[in-house]
């Protein structure tokens, strides 16, 4: 919602605007990790009975502009959501869209198996599936009754 | 100056959603909770271009439609998870996506074009051509 109505000839409200507009949005977030952590797109994580799942919400990203790499318990996503081309800045009425080049990483449990970590990417939506390794069954160890 | 105007109306989502097709709604009986999804919105050559953050919509699931001169965008977001998912750590609620907007007669209802593309909408919204300066021969007799 505009508080105050943006005029062409009066450039210095333009960018007041916009950050009164921005902060107001950021307030009506009920998560807290939303309100502070807003220039990166959010992730959530479910876990199931054979895998955990991260799922990123990465709206106007191709798969070619993202990279997803498992290295020795850390998971590293980067992406780049691109500004709409060749748009001028003062041409923009309202911007709430969050755009750049971000990186984040996160420390996957133990359990997981690296190996066979899997991502899909539909309609803005980051599907990264974190497979559970098998629990490693207890071994009996028979014990042999040595002749004295 | 007259110019083409898009306002996002803010009158309250639940009301809007009341007005939208039953049919999807009587499909999933648990009422899924509604957001406001990021907008942009700048000029362009021909008009006014509106762009959505949708992430999770489908063509199929999204109902963009105009009534008199409120421009109502409703994407649902197809629900994927397995049953006895448990949420480890949350920083998006689930849910669909629905916004209004009121348009100014400046804006050509007719000719707004739309797309969709990995979870991000965008809408033209032409500028009505003006009406041109017609000169009217006079003629003698």
């Amino acid at each position: 919602m505009a508080i105050l109505q943006w005029r062409q000839n009066w450039e210095p409200f333009h960018d007041l605007e916009r950050q009164v507009d921005r902060l107001l949005e950021s307030m009506r977030f009920p998560l807290p990790a939303l309100r502070l952590d807003r220039h990166q797109p959010p992730v959530n994580l479910y876990e199931m009975d054979e895998e955990f799942l991260l799922t990123a919400r990465l709206p106007g990203t191709s798969h070619e502009q993202l990279d997803v790499a498992v290295n020795q318990g850390i998971l590293t996503l980067k992406c780049n959501r691109p500004a709409p081309q060749g748009v001028a800045d003062e041409r923009f009425r309202r911007h709430e869209r969050i755009w750049g080049t971000w990186q984040r990483s996160f420390t996957i449990p133990e359990r997981v198996n690296e190996a066979r970590v899997s991502a899909e990417f539909t309609d803005g939506l980051l599907l990264i599936h974190l497979p559970k390794i098998e629990e490693v069954k207890p071994r009996q160890i028979q014990v042999v009754a040595t002749p004295a | 100056m007259t110019e083409a105007q898009l306002t996002p109306d803010s009158a309250p989502a639940c009301a809007a959603n009341g007005e939208h097709d039953r049919g999807a709604q009587s499909q999933q009986p648990a009422q899924r909770p509604l957001f406001n999804p990021p907008i942009d919105i700048y000029e362009s050559s021909e008009g006014l271009v509106l762009i959505a953050d949708l992430p999770g919509v489908t063509i199929q699931s999204l109902d963009l439609q105009i009534q008199d001169n409120r421009l109502t965008l409703y994407g649902r977001v197809k629900p994927f998870l397995p049953a006895g998912a448990k949420l480890l750590h949350q920083e998006y609620a689930e849910g669909d996506f629905l916004r209004s907007f009121i348009l100014s007669d400046e804006v050509d209802h007719e000719r707004i074009v739309a797309r969709l593309n990995a979870g991000v909408l965008e809408v033209l919204l032409p500028k009505a051509p003006l009406a041109q300066p017609r000169r009217i021969q006079v003629n003698g007799h």
